[in-house]
């Protein structure tokens, strides 16, 4: 093969009436990679992409677990720009009793994406009511 | 017809061969942490500007060393575009499995990692046929380099520049070591690059090293090619670090700390880009 490529390079113009269909594909495909993912990219400058971080956030399952209870969340961010450092936090109140507070932090919710996470608790959240919300983020 | 088979089958071979400097080359991007989210989270005008540049560079590259010989303008837009695809499809197979995409992310997120993660991947592809391939058309090549002039020389040094500073930029470190030099420090370690830039271009006989032009003093060749080649490392830094957004409301003179801590590996990347381009 090595010896047959370096006959084949002697003779550089033949190579250029031929082009193999292989570098045809190729190419293609690298153009429509091209064209694909610069679509997308300057659909999104397009389209909202810069409106800063909107964070809703909503308990998906909540479960007695070893030590309390398990609050599974899913925030999801309406709007464009990523957010970062966005912080959960977590209340379950009871009448006559004091509030309980648990926190997590999530370290991304990148544009119209969702991000999942957990908060422990030690009193049943069914006893009283649970509220789960973003507190606050960071620009990445 | 058998000439057409035994070319396609070469050029099956380089292609191979890209995808191997994809891998290679990417890899250490592809594990950092700070490219998965700036793939989401950098500005989309600069990303997509980022990616037009990415595109020019390879074009050049491949007139250089691409992953074949080339013969006019259009082969090596093609070669460009069949680098860029290799590192778009190294990159997003390569993120799958590392699970840092999944399949329930929103579209502008997928495609804005395996995009930024396909700069160095592609510009590896280019470089693959020359690290893993045999030295075949090294005689062309070294012609062409020789050709191309000073216009050429300073455009080797940009790829070199941008291929190691892209390795280095994304990373929270960056910043950090530049808040933490004093001045001083960053007196030093301008010095040093340049001290570095000029030693390794014409003092030490790397292959590929440039010969000082004929009847060139000192003080010419460092003006003409040392100074120039830390300029163009400079600027190549600035752009990275702008098109990251690090530059971002950041007081002049800590972007000055910035460019000449990232000054450094550019430099180094523009002195080695004969070695490795």
């Amino acid at each position: 093969m090595n010896r047959k490529s370096r006959t084949d390079d002697i003779h550089p113009a033949k190579a250029e009436q031929q082009m193999p269909w292989l570098e045809w594909l190729a190419s293609a495909i690298g153009l429509l990679l091209v064209l694909g993912i610069f679509g997308v990219i300057g659909w999104q400058l397009f389209s909202g992409a810069t409106t800063p971080p909107v964070i809703t956030v909503e308990v998906e399952n909540v479960a007695p677990v070893e030590g309390g209870y398990r609050v599974l969340f899913r925030a999801y961010n309406n709007a464009g720009e990523a957010a970062a450092q966005v912080e959960i936090e977590g209340k379950v109140t009871a009448a006559g009793e004091d509030e309980e507070t648990s926190k997590a932090i999530l370290d991304y919710v990148p544009g119209h994406s969702a991000r999942q996470g957990g908060l422990f608790f030690t009193r049943d959240p069914h006893s009283g009511s649970l509220a789960v919300r973003a507190v606050g983020f960071a620009t990445p | 017809m058998n000439e057409v088979t035994v070319t396609s089958e070469r050029y099956a071979i380089g292609l191979a061969r890209a995808f191997g400097g994809a891998i290679i080359f990417g890899l250490p991007l592809l594990m950092t942490m700070e490219m998965w989210s700036l793939g989401f989270s950098m500005g989309r005008g600069r990303l997509l500007l980022l990616m037009g540049f990415t595109l020019a560079v390879l074009v050049g590259l491949s007139y250089f060393s691409g992953f074949e010989k080339t013969f006019s303008l259009k082969e090596d837009a093609m070669d460009a575009f069949a680098a860029f695809g290799v590192g778009v499809i190294t990159s997003a197979v390569l993120l799958v499995v590392l699970a840092v995409i999944t399949f329930d992310m929103s579209w502008g997120d997928i495609v804005g990692r395996v995009a930024l993660q396909s700069v160095p991947a592609s510009i590896g592809a280019m470089l693959g046929r020359k690290q893993l391939g045999d030295e075949q058309d090294m005689d062309a090549e070294e012609e062409r380099k020789r050709e191309a002039g000073y216009g050429g020389e300073l455009f080797l040094m940009l790829a070199g520049a941008l291929f190691l500073a892209f390795n280095m930029a994304p990373t929270e470190e960056m910043i950090l070591i530049a808040f933490q030099m004093t001045p001083w420090h960053a007196l030093a370690l301008g010095v040093l690059s340049l001290g570095l830039l000029h030693v390794f271009v014409y003092s030490i006989g790397f292959s590929g090293q440039e010969n000082r032009p004929e009847g060139g003093t000192f003080l010419s060749t460092f003006l003409h090619f040392t100074l120039a080649g830390y300029g163009v490392a400079l600027l190549v830094s600035l752009y990275v670090l702008w098109s990251f957004g690090r530059t971002d409301g950041v007081s002049v003179a800590e972007i000055a700390n910035m460019l000449v801590v990232l000054g450094f590996p550019a430099s180094l990347g523009a002195a080695t880009a004969r070695l490795v381009v």
